[in-house]
């Protein structure tokens, strides 16, 4: 009975301090785990591979501090992947807590490829081969206009540039221009875009969400209504499978890192909710 | 091990870990902590908001371009104040009526076809759909399955009449198949909220304490 009674009552602590040992180890001895990459990201990955050369991708940047583990590696490997195919990006956000972490990310990947660049055709050029157009107030304002002229939008940009001056912006009007747009985020944009700007001006739409909200977008994968789909941390560590795999960017992945932890962390917790089941049934029994 | 020298990196991993200091019990470290990120948050939306929204799309047309159309949406929008003035508090109505009006019109078209029209089209069995799974032959079997699950579903929220008979062995099948979505949703917050604390270990194993690169 006292060994029942203890397998129903496992004390919160100790299992918030077996997940911290099963997380941390596979942190500091690490031990890879393969990655197997799942129709979504595939169709994800292949959408922005195959922009054309006189459209531009948006990436709507919505990662906060609080998504910022599962986030960051999509933002960072689309980012990647979008220059080493010389695809033209425009990033963008509709809130403003992502606005510094957007740059963090632009900051790190353009010195990536400018400090191996030999001529200025390598190097990735603000105005040129990208533009931070950063935050204006109102999402749906932003996602209807956009569809009109971007510049009339966001007149200037994330650093107070004039964007109807920026040589990349002289091309890419509206989303005539747009071959793609992938957002990024932890809450509902990506079904905003879906909503405002593919019904009513036909764009395509790709989306980067975190685990928490996946179920609710694998519907919109399904119905063709997404181009692609990342989801949570997994998501994250297939579609830098595929940048390495499909483009030879060999750079830390952050996300396929901690995949051994996430595993380790998910087969303790199926242990906790099976020895918890069982303690219960066998008290129920003795009732 | 390579401990970080770093002011503001030591400020992140003390506010880290007073908030996971919670997990044991509540405590003043976490208290402390979570006041400070209230108000920090609170400075930082108020100053933005005025330096990034206010002044230059209300404030710096109106008194410094003298675009004087300006004052109708100053005006509009003071009025939300009203309602500390219990007298003319009504007037609150004005500026609410006009947001919902706005968005209310742009968002049901829009989200009619975006969320029920494609989604039933989505549901039924036709051969464009069974290719949508990228399985093969097992997507006519997917679709099939998908087509069940939305039909039995709906009909366990059918209230109109007693589940019983045909209504009833639907509704049984309706909630095994929420019960698995519930599941499904269930399986990805233990992940998300897991990879959330594998990015925290990851900045205090990592820049702070320099164990992993």
């Amino acid at each position: 009975m006292k060994i029942v009674d203890s397998l129903s009552r496992i004390d919160r602590r100790i299992i918030y301090l077996m997940l911290a040992i099963v997380v941390i180890f596979p942190l500091i001895f690490r031990s890879p785990l393969s990655v197997r990459v799942m129709p979504p990201v595939e169709k994800l990955y292949y959408a922005i591979d195959e922009i054309p050369d006189d459209k531009a991708l948006i990436l709507n940047y919505e990662i906060d501090p609080q998504s910022q583990p599962e986030l960051d590696p999509m933002g960072f490997a689309v980012i990647r992947h979008a220059f080493q195919r010389r695809i033209k990006v425009l990033i963008m956000c509709l809130y403003v807590q992502p606005l510094g972490l957007a740059q963090n990310a632009l900051t790190q990947i353009t010195n990536e490829f400018n400090s191996v660049a030999q001529t200025n055709a390598d190097s990735i050029i603000y105005g040129r081969d990208y533009v931070y157009l950063g935050w204006v107030v109102s999402p749906l304002l932003v996602m209807l206009g956009m569809g009109e002229s971007i510049t009339n939008v966001y007149k200037v940009d994330y650093y107070g540039n004039k964007t109807d001056t920026l040589p990349l912006m002289a091309k890419i009007k509206n989303y005539n221009n747009v071959g793609l747009l992938v957002s990024i985020s932890s809450g509902d944009p990506p079904k905003w875009w879906v909503e405002y700007a593919q019904n009513r001006f036909g764009l395509r739409v790709g989306a980067g969400v975190t685990a928490v909200s996946g179920a609710e977008f694998y519907p919109y994968l399904q119905t063709g209504q997404f181009s692609g789909l990342m989801v949570g941390m997994k998501g994250a560590a297939e579609y830098e499978e595929m940048v390495e795999e499909k483009l030879g960017i060999k750079i830390r992945r952050r996300a396929s890192e901690a995949l051994s932890s996430l595993t380790y962390a998910h087969l303790v917790l199926i242990a906790f909710i099976i020895i918890g089941n069982i303690g219960f049934f066998i008290k129920r029994r003795q009732k | 091990m390579n401990i970080s020298y770093d002011f503001w990196i030591w400020v992140s991993a003390v506010m880290t870990l007073a908030i996971f200091s919670f997990l044991y019990r509540d405590n003043p470290f976490y208290k402390i902590a979570e006041h400070i990120f209230v108000g920090v948050t609170n400075g930082w939306g108020v100053t933005f908001y005025w330096h990034r929204v206010l002044w230059p799309f209300l404030f710096d047309p109106l008194f410094n371009q003298h675009k004087f159309l300006f004052i109708i949406p100053f005006v509009i929008g003071m009025l939300y104040f009203t309602r500390f003035i219990p007298r003319i508090s009504w007037l609150v109505r004005i500026p609410i009526g006009l947001s919902m009006g706005y968005y209310v019109g742009a968002s049901i078209p829009a989200g009619i076809q975006a969320y029920i029209i494609k989604q039933i089209q989505g549901t039924i069995l036709t051969p464009q759909n069974f290719q949508a799974w990228h399985a093969g032959n097992m997507g006519i079997v997917w679709s099939i399955i998908l087509f069940i699950g939305v039909i039995c579903t709906l009909s366990y929220f059918y209230f109109s009449r007693e589940q019983k008979g045909v209504l009833k062995v639907s509704a049984r099948i309706g909630i095994i198949f929420i019960m698995i979505g519930f599941g499904a949703a269930f399986g990805y917050t233990v992940m998300a909220r897991v990879s959330l604390l594998i990015g925290r270990l990851q900045f205090l194993l990592g820049p702070w304490l320099g164990i992993i690169d």
